[in-house]
């Protein structure tokens, strides 16, 4: 019972002791701690103060007590150090755990206490820094900046860890090398943590020290280790960089060819442009393919979609189709038919040889040679049907033909009687000079570049069909003001407008052969030559009566016409060729360039049928006679070309 | 006086025969599906290891507890334990090894009734602790749960450790004999400083045990392990 008071007492001196010594200055002799290591043995010390009379040593005297202790007295401190000076050390035989002690610093003689200390030997415990601290490198960060590093240690000695007498728990510090500031981390069971995020270049301190577990009584740091990663040299950066080129040139490379393959199209026109093909400006090549001559001519003439002017325009608008033929004689003609077909084809097909160009169109000249010259109709007979022929037109025409006359050829060419006086007009040497007007006041633009032939003949001789539709009121129109008169043949005296004509024997008749022009179609006729190829009396009048009402007229015009071949051609038993219009609607847009050769005056000039475009709706019914299927104006056998020329 | 201390422990055998019982019938082991089977077997180490880790728990929650506590009721004056000179822990009849030289001569078998005397000593004064800081009017829980927790894992120990006394010591004998009587409850007002100092020096004087247990049986441990080293300090 005496113990609690007794207790108690304790700190209420050790509590007066404190007091007593108010005066800063003045310090009274006192305990500066007991400490214990390893939780086995302790020590205390203390200190004189400033009372300079105490400081020799065995002046102070240190006493213990101990609640175990069966006696209640105070024993003086077991063992005073030699080495440290006030310092009294308690060994292991001396020491209990878990039991209270009470120290107390008196005055030798044990007059005075100066100072009491009670404690328990647990509570005291300020272990030793650990030992043989040391660090690796764990990694280095990928820029090079940062590292982290694992520290280790060991438990103090002293410590007996591995019987498991103390638990230690540890508390690592790093610091930088100049920084005054500690970073703690947390307390670690283990004996190595890891310093994470240090910096390259950069000196770090780190220290440790440990603690009992539950305890807050941490002992003394461990000596400092430095650590210090130098930086590693711009091998990486340099890494980086190549790495960024070379991702930075796939990355080019593949937006490049992304552009090529997407516009591969166009990169290859502009690189290897297209070598244009033959083309026709404003034709489709399909049509030609197709063969759609209908629409193929149609843009050719009309220039349908305003693309083709193969001509000038103003000689288009003028008819250009127009064309004086003349036959010169006196002109060398090459012997051969043939080319002389070509020649002459030519030169009325070219615009720019032998022309004779007036308002109204341009003339050819023809020539036929002039040895040969026959004033036979033969030949003025195939002069003017190959003028009529290389004429496209239904101008006013011309010819009259001359005598009628009979072919020599098998193939009968029936010469028309045709009374045509103009001939054996006193221009009898001359050169039948044939001429043929081309154009109109209107289009003959439906000119047929291309006549399709249709069907071959057994004798040889190719029906055409013409390749394009009439236009019916044009070429009615035309026909109208370009008819020729197919009886004007006959005999008639024709006139034609700038051609050198034969004069007029015949007012009459060249006032019927006028009106005969402006109200009969001038048609060509592509007849068999076998045939006796010609058209009968009433295919005659059907060509040559547009006019209902004056079939009569034309006939009475003229002598009763023996089977003849149309009255287009004077020259009666020749075969010639003819281009049959059946229907108006299926006439042919008049071939411009050829026309029927109507007479060959004395001059050897041809005088020629513009055929009329235009069959006539009206005609009399013909007499079933060979049906004359629709033939390409114009067209010349060559056997037929052989009689033209010699 | 002996015919009284025969009587004595045959009474306290009557009164602890349920725990005769419950102390015979071998340790329940609750395997992976959560049925609790009898435990086969369990080798010492491991059991010596899993008494080691439930006294380091013990220990380490009531040096929280008792950290909460001050913290909490107990004025700044009287805080420092070091000069606690006030109640002090109630002894033990048991002589229990205060020292490491101490420690290291007595038995293994003194060893393992030190701690089994340890544990039981405190069931009871705990449960006292409990339904005293519930009376506190602002005890935080986290103090109040940790309280809890520590008497329901002190249970378990003192479990543990009378199968490890069987399975080490071969020894069936009842341990009542070592047992002691409790402290006895003080019916005081609570917050009162008596009280207060009172209830802390109760968590003081239990961590202080609770160190001491785990002590017992870390050395108990490297007895096991190697015992010549642990010998030589």
């Amino acid at each position: 019972m005496a113990s609690p008071s007794f207790l108690l007492l304790i700190p209420s001196l050790g509590w007066l002791s404190a007091v007593t010594s108010s005066d800063p200055f003045v310090h009274a002799p006192h305990f500066t701690g007991c400490k214990s290591r390893e939780l086995v043995t302790f020590s205390c010390w203390w200190s004189a103060g400033s009372f300079q009379n105490l400081t020799e040593p065995g002046a102070l005297q240190m006493f213990y007590w101990k609640k175990t202790d069966l006696t209640k007295e105070w024993r003086e401190c077991p063992d005073y150090s030699s080495t440290v000076k006030n310092e009294c050390f308690f060994n292991k035989n001396n020491t209990v755990i878990w039991t209270t002690y009470c120290v107390r610093l008196s005055s030798k003689s044990q007059n005075i206490t100066y100072d009491e200390l009670c404690f328990e030997l647990q509570d005291i415990v300020h272990p030793d820094p650990p030992v043989a601290l040391n660090w690796t490198l764990l990694n280095v960060s990928r820029s090079g900046l940062n590292y982290d590093i694992m520290a280790s240690w060991e438990p103090p000695p002293s410590a007996d860890v591995s019987v498991g007498w103390l638990t230690l728990v540890y508390e690592l510090q790093f610091r930088r090398r100049n920084s005054s500031h500690w970073k703690v981390l947390e307390h670690e069971f283990g004996t190595q943590k890891s310093i994470y995020g240090l910096s390259t270049g950069e000196e770090y301190e780190v220290r440790v020290h440990c603690s009992m577990r539950a305890f807050n009584n941490f002992g003394e740091f461990s000596d400092a280790i430095f650590v210090h990663v130098s930086e590693i040299p711009s091998k990486e950066s340099t890494f980086t960089v190549t790495l960024v080129l070379i991702f930075g040139a796939v990355g080019v490379a593949i937006f490049l060819m992304l552009i090529i393959f997407s516009q591969q199209q166009r990169l290859m026109v502009i690189l290897l442009p297209p070598v244009p093909a033959p083309k026709i400006k404003g034709i489709d090549t399909e049509l030609i393919k197709k063969r759609k001559l209908n629409e193929l001519n149609f843009l050719l003439s009309v220039g349908g979609m305003g693309g083709l002017h193969p001509y000038p325009p103003d000689l288009y608008q003028d008819e250009p189709w127009m064309e004086f033929t003349e036959l010169d004689a006196d002109e060398p003609e090459p012997g051969e038919k043939e080319d002389n077909q070509s020649s002459d084809t030519q030169r009325l097909l070219s615009l720019g040889h032998n022309n004779h160009c007036t308002n109204h169109g341009c003339s050819h000249t023809l020539s036929i040679p002039d040895n040969d010259y026959d004033p036979e109709l033969p030949d003025q007979e195939t002069l003017m049907l190959m003028a009529a022929l290389l004429s496209s037109q239904h101008e006013k025409v011309e010819p009259c033909l001359g005598n009628q006359r009979s072919h020599s050829n098998p193939p009968a060419l029936k010469v028309l009687d045709v009374p045509c006086q103009r001939l054996q007009a006193p221009e009898g040497g001359e050169r039948p000079l044939v001429q043929t007007q081309l154009g109109g006041p209107h289009s003959w633009v439906n000119i047929n570049f291309y006549a399709q032939v249709s069907d071959v003949m057994p004798a040889g001789g190719v029906v055409l069909s013409p390749g394009q539709q009439v236009r019916a009121p044009e070429n009615a129109i035309t026909t109208e003001e370009d008819k020729k008169k197919i009886g004007k043949m006959e005999g008639g005296e024709e006139e034609s407008e700038g051609e050198e004509e034969e004069e007029e024997e015949e007012e009459e008749k060249e006032e019927e052969e006028e009106r005969i022009n402006k109200k009969l179609p001038s048609q060509l006729l592509v007849v068999d030559p076998e045939a006796g190829g010609y058209t009968t009396e009433s295919s005659g009048r059907q060509i040559s009566t547009p006019d209902p009402s004056s079939p009569g007229e034309v006939y009475h015009a003229f002598p009763p016409p023996p089977p003849y071949l149309l009255h287009t051609t004077p020259l009666g038993d020749y075969q010639s060729l003819y281009i049959l219009p059946n229907s108006p609607a299926q006439f042919l847009p008049p071939v411009l360039d050829y026309t029927v050769v109507q007479d060959v005056d004395s001059q050897h000039s041809l005088l020629l049928n513009p055929p009329s475009p235009q069959g006539s709706p009206s005609c009399p019914p013909q007499p079933p006679s060979k049906p004359l299927p629709t033939m390409p104006i114009g067209y010349l056998t060559p056997d037929l070309l052989g009689n033209l020329l010699p | 006086m002996n015919m009284m201390q025969v009587m004595q422990n045959v009474v306290w055998a009557v009164l602890l025969w349920p725990c005769l019982v419950s102390l015979g019938v071998p340790l329940e082991c609750k395997d992976e599906q959560g049925s609790i089977i009898l435990c086969a077997s369990i080798s010492k180490e491991k059991l010596l290891d899993r008494v080691i880790q439930h006294a380091e728990l013990i220990y380490r929650v009531s040096e929280e507890s008792c950290t909460l506590f001050e913290e909490m009721f107990v004025p700044f004056p009287m805080r420092s334990q070091r000069n606690q000179a006030g109640y002090t822990c109630a002894t033990k009849a048991f002589p229990i090894p205060g020292s490491k030289s101490e420690i290291q001569q007595i038995s293994d078998k003194w060893l393992l009734h030190s701690v089994l005397i340890l544990v039981q000593s405190w069931i009871e004064p705990l449960v006292y602790l409990q339904t005293t800081l519930d009376r506190y009017d602002d005890a935080p829980d986290t103090l109040l749960k940790k309280t809890k927790w520590v008497s329901e894992k002190l249970l378990s120990l003192e479990q543990g450790v009378v199968v490890l006394i069987r399975k080490m010591l071969d020894d069936d004998m009842l341990t009542t004999s070592y047992y002691e009587q409790g402290v006895a409850p003080y019916a005081l007002q609570p917050e009162v400083l008596e009280s207060v100092l009172r209830d802390y020096t109760l968590l003081s004087c239990f961590k202080k045990d609770a160190h001491k247990m785990e002590t017992f049986l870390k050395l108990l441990k490297c007895r096991q392990t190697d015992k010549y080293s642990c010998f030589l300090h």
